[in-house]
């Protein structure tokens, strides 16, 4: 008996080392369950027969600090989501392993192109998107049914959006048109619009008359009396109110639809684009997206390299996309079946979707991150938007300060 | 070979003592030195560090926001220590009273010190909402003072009125004579509510809508989400210090109080000479740990100005603005600018405890 134990033990060992480990990693909350979920009925299949064995290791809590910890220490994962809004700092390091070795231009050339751009990093692609959102807006109909208001629609400019919530906060006293936010995460889309870039060619940003166009506007609407400050509402994302019926719209992404679900499984919300510029007769928009990207110290960088084909491989992404989890990163899923259901779920999906590809030749898409700067260049203009919603500041003192501060940031014009 | 029995003793307390050091050692020891070292680099957890000098040192103070955590971080302790000194010391004196049912009373208020500054944190948010509880006590406050001035100049004559009759009869009596309140209240009470029926005092029109949190304007130089920071923490670390104040007056005998008593001091006299000089080594305690404490804020300030929505410009403290520089959202690590500040930090409060030690409430005495 004894004997045949140790033998077994033995056996069990010898497969144990025939198999290549790959270590991933990526946050906790509700994508432990996700990943598990793929690993098991997609991916560790596949992998089964090249004796690569997938070890998944979910962070609970700052996902950020442990990465930049782990990379430091070189105890990082063999692969591990990178958020583009902190990727340009992890590539500048060099403990990220540039991936144009492992990908022919033809299986990049199968992702949507602006957001294999978006990791790209002096030439070199860095990541592979494994989803993204954009943003869009999302409207109850129920109460614009009941304003007697029409639905906003894709043919809307900020003028006629603004008169649509205007005559929704006149009708219904307690429901805001809108509420805003002061985060640049969601006023920066209007300000692309415009034709604004973040960074001139120096790298330096320059409040123009463009942005300060979007910005009086955008924080005017509170004043014109079309939308509500947020947190005046209790509430601190655009989600929040709209989930809570406090307001009748909302600007966000494909991520509202789970929160949606939990919050208000009745509502009746439909999805369309953001409102064009009156001016431009563009819209601007955000990529937010994730890559599975791989560590520069891996051991196994060729079995990583298989185990992150199978990641975003079109049967992984299906997979995602049919759970109505994420918006896949692949461009041949645009046609996919799943977009064209009817139901507010999948129009949401296809909205944003759409939302990643630029109009008429002009790409005013862009993604999350603003070079190496991350948080500290957002927050001069977040503290601008902040406090003229507040009515501390007029606009000009307001963009004054902020340009000071973006000088001191990116250097001087 | 036989150790002597005293060498054999020291090395045992060496051996018990042993976890203690080795975590001491790990732990502060070497990670102080390698937070000295990485101060004159350019460390930035990836590439190798580079020695710079004193150039760290240099750039912060050319940082406003650094300047501005530090002057946060001074104000905020010195309003808090003396604040929580003071209100702890009052509270533990109430609460050393032989009354009945104190013990509850005792329980009731350590209870804030229980709760969570994460927990405290939210609980803040919600009080400084535009929409919040302060706001809408204020409105009321504003709505109803015509009526809370009419009831306090009805009780002012009332009560003047009795005070006079009393005098005039020749009974020695005070304007605060509970007794006679006992009478003036209600009568003032009932002759506001007839003011109201009349309608000579209405309810005014107030809507108090300060954005307490999502601002940068200050108060004595201190911005708002600063003091709503100062009142949650105040409000939390006071009964911690009260129960110590509660100890050390249980400490005091009580034959002194008898003495004094029969030496016909007044109650004033006792507590300046009896009570203040022998508390003075929790005094000291009290004070020195809360300065320790109060430079050291942090939690606070991540969760009400990073998360919370107040501008960090207006909440940053020298605690933070080290977090922020190891972890900045989105930008690579600034640990060679970090360290510096930490140490900036250690020597600040060595410093000021230091200063209070000289200066201020000593273990021995007054100085």
């Amino acid at each position: 008996m004894r004997k045949a134990l140790a033998v077994l033990l033995a056996l069990l060992g010898l497969t144990a080392l025939a198999q290549t480990q790959v270590r991933i990693s990526g946050w906790g909350g509700t994508d432990i369950a996700i990943v598990n979920g793929l690993l098991k009925e997609v991916v560790q299949p596949k992998l089964d027969k090249e004796g690569i064995r997938v070890v998944y290791e979910p962070i609970e809590g700052d996902y950020t600090q442990w990465l930049f910890n782990a990379l430091s220490a070189g105890t990082a994962p063999d692969l591990f989501y990178m958020d583009i809004f902190w990727s340009e700092s992890l590539f500048a390091t060099g403990k990220v392993e540039p991936l144009d070795r492992y990908f022919s231009k033809q299986e990049v050339g199968e992702f949507l192109p602006n957001l294999v751009q978006a990791f790209t990093y002096q030439g070199k692609l860095y990541g592979i998107p494994k989803d993204f959102n954009t943003l869009a807006l999302q409207f109850n109909k129920d109460i614009f049914d009941e304003a007697g208001v029409k639905y906003p629609n894709q043919q809307d400019t900020w003028e006629t959006f603004e008169a649509k919530l205007r005559q929704v906060q006149s009708k219904l006293k307690d429901v805001a048109g809108l509420c805003v936010v002061a985060d640049f995460a969601r006023f920066g889309a209007f300000a692309f619009a415009t034709g604004w870039k973040p960074f001139d060619e120096k790298g330096h940003t320059v409040l123009d008359a463009n942005f300060r166009r979007a910005f009086e506007w955008y924080t005017g609407l509170v004043r014109r009396g079309a939308a509500r400050f947020a947190q005046d509402l209790g509430e601190g994302w655009t989600g929040g109110c709209f989930g809570g019926e406090k307001a009748a719209t909302a600007l966000e992404g494909a991520w509202i639809g789970g929160f949606l679900r939990d919050k208000a499984p009745n509502m009746r919300y439909g999805t369309t684009f953001l409102p064009l510029d009156p001016v431009t007769k563009r819209r601007g928009n955000f990529v937010f997206t994730v890559s599975w990207s791989m560590n520069a110290q891996s051991k196994n960088k060729e079995a990583a390299a298989k185990v992150l084909k199978a990641l975003t491989s079109p049967e992984a992404q299906q997979w995602v996309l049919e759970r109505g989890l994420a918006i896949p990163s692949r461009r041949a899923l645009a046609n996919n079946p799943y977009f064209q259901r009817p139901g507010k779920e999948p129009e949401l999906n296809r909205v944003v979707f759409q939302g990643s590809t630029s109009q008429g030749g002009v790409n005013l898409v862009y993604p999350f991150k603003f070079r190496g700067f991350g948080g500290d260049w957002m927050r001069p203009i977040n503290e601008a938007l902040q406090a003229v919603l507040t009515g501390q500041k007029s606009v000009d003192q307001a963009l004054r300060d902020a340009q000071a501060a973006l000088d001191r940031l990116t250097g001087r014009r | 070979m036989r150790l002597k029995a005293r060498t054999l003793e020291g090395l045992y307390a060496l051996f018990l003592l042993l976890p203690l050091l080795f975590t001491l050692g790990v732990f502060f020891l070497y990670a102080f030195l390698r937070a000295v070292y990485f101060s004159f680099t350019d460390y930035d957890l990836f590439s190798p560090p580079r020695f710079v000098g004193l150039a760290n040192y240099l750039r912060l103070f050319q940082d406003p926001l650094f300047l501005k955590a530090l002057w946060h971080t001074l104000a905020y302790s010195l309003v808090v220590t003396s604040l929580q000194t003071f209100l702890a010391l009052l509270l533990a004196l109430a609460l050393n009273q032989p009354l009945k049912g104190i013990t509850a009373f005792r329980t009731v208020y350590y209870l804030p010190s229980v709760i969570s500054t994460a927990a405290a944190s939210l609980l803040l948010l919600w009080l400084f909402q535009r929409t919040g509880l302060v706001n809408q006590a204020l409105s009321l406050l504003l709505a109803h003072l015509p009526h809370l001035l009419a009831l306090a100049l009805l009780f002012a004559l009332l009560q003047g009125a009795q005070v006079l009759w009393e005098k005039r009869k020749g009974t020695p009596t005070s304007f605060l004579d509970p007794a006679l309140a006992l009478l003036s209240l209600p009568l003032a009470l009932l002759g506001t509510y007839a003011l109201d029926l009349l309608g000579l005092v209405q309810v005014r029109e107030a809507r108090v809508e300060v954005p307490w949190l999502p601002t940068s304007a200050t108060f004595l130089g201190i911005p708002y989400p600063l003091w709503a920071i100062i009142l949650m923490n105040t409000y939390t670390t006071i009964p911690t210090f009260m129960v110590l104040f509660l100890a050390g007056l249980k400490g005091i005998p009580k034959t002194l109080y008898e003495a004094a008593a029969l030496d016909g001091a007044s109650p004033w006299v006792m507590f300046s000479r009896i009570t203040v000089p022998l508390l003075r080594p929790v005094l000291f305690l009290v004070i020195t740990l809360g300065l320790i404490g109060t430079l050291q804020l942090f939690d606070q300030v991540l969760f009400v100005g990073g998360s919370g929505g107040a501008p960090l410009e207006a909440t940053i403290t020298l605690a933070y603005y080290v977090y922020g520089n190891v972890f900045p959202s989105g930008a690579a690590p600034r640990v060679g600018l970090a360290s510096a500040a930490a140490l900036f930090l250690a020597g600040l409060t060595l410093l000021v405890v230091l200063l209070q030690r000289r200066f201020g409430v000593s273990e021995r005495g007054w100085t």
